[in-house]
């Protein structure tokens, strides 16, 4: 879990490259106490922790800055807290993505995830995709 | 097998700090454990007390915010207030947070009494006999 992660002072707020659990090179966006983002070089963009009041704007900037002109996908296989505050970062880049026509895809949305979307009535605002 | 037991009331003051969702959430699901509810019902207080305080910290002046756990045998009840310089109860941020707390909770309700936003959301218990 991203818990045990060492990191260096000098890599906060930076771009770090490191690998993933699965020895993949990743580019880690963001990260706080609660929510760490990574991009992956086929565009997807990993969230691991807690998307609460704290994590939605680490997410919020990540995706910012990593939205190109296609469709955005999010992998939120490990995400295992989701509030409003963190639905209201996914749906901005929705409407982000609405707005150039494209659309966002969640991969490995679990139950928590699930519920919030159907509890909101949000679930159509994305594609939703198993995880890989 | 666990009896339902009434624990509470347990008042903690934070700053308006959002890094610190996860710790009253922490501190919920904990009391929420001992009183007996299931994991189904402590999911639904995790959610709650971070809604509450999502409302309390986005629309709050900045002053300390007290939350309040007290679980009994039909309820886990979440108290959360902070002073407010002004307040629209009908701000569009704060919709997707009531529609939420409507879901999670058997009931809540959200008042400015006297410049402060106060905050009650009961999240249901089903008494195990």
């Amino acid at each position: 879990m991203f818990c045990d992660r060492v990191r260096l002072p000098e890599q906060e707020g930076g771009l770090v490259t490191q690998f993933n659990d699965k020895g993949q090179n990743v580019v880690e966006t963001g990260s706080n106490d609660s929510l760490r983002v990574e991009f992956e070089h086929d565009g997807t963009i990993v969230v691991y922790g807690d998307i609460d009041i704290a994590g939605g704007p680490v997410l919020e900037e990540a995706l910012g800055a990593h939205e190109g002109d296609g469709p955005v996908t999010i992998d939120l296989h490990n995400v295992s807290f989701i509030d409003s505050s963190g639905l209201r970062s996914l749906l901005n880049a929705s409407r982000r993505a609405a707005e150039r026509s494209s659309h966002v895809a969640l991969r490995g949305v679990g139950h928590e995830v699930t519920r919030l979307l159907e509890i909101t009535g949000t679930t159509e605002r994305f594609t939703i995709e198993p995880a890989s | 097998m666990i009896s339902a037991t009434t624990l509470g009331p347990i008042e903690i003051r934070v700053p308006p700090e959002p890094s610190l969702s996860r710790v009253l959430r922490l501190a919920a699901s904990g009391v929420a454990s001992l009183a007996g509810f299931t994991v189904d019902e402590i999911e639904n207080i995790k959610i709650a007390v971070s809604e509450v305080l999502i409302a309390l910290v986005e629309h709050g002046s900045g002053e300390p915010i007290d939350m309040l756990f007290s679980a009994n045998d039909s309820s886990f009840d979440i108290r959360g207030r902070t002073a407010v310089e002004t307040f629209d109860i009908n701000h569009p941020d704060l919709s997707l947070c009531r529609t939420v707390l409507a879901e999670v909770c058997v009931d809540h309700r959200i008042d400015e009494v006297n410049k402060e936003v106060h905050i009650w959301a009961a999240v249901r218990h089903e008494a195990i006999a």
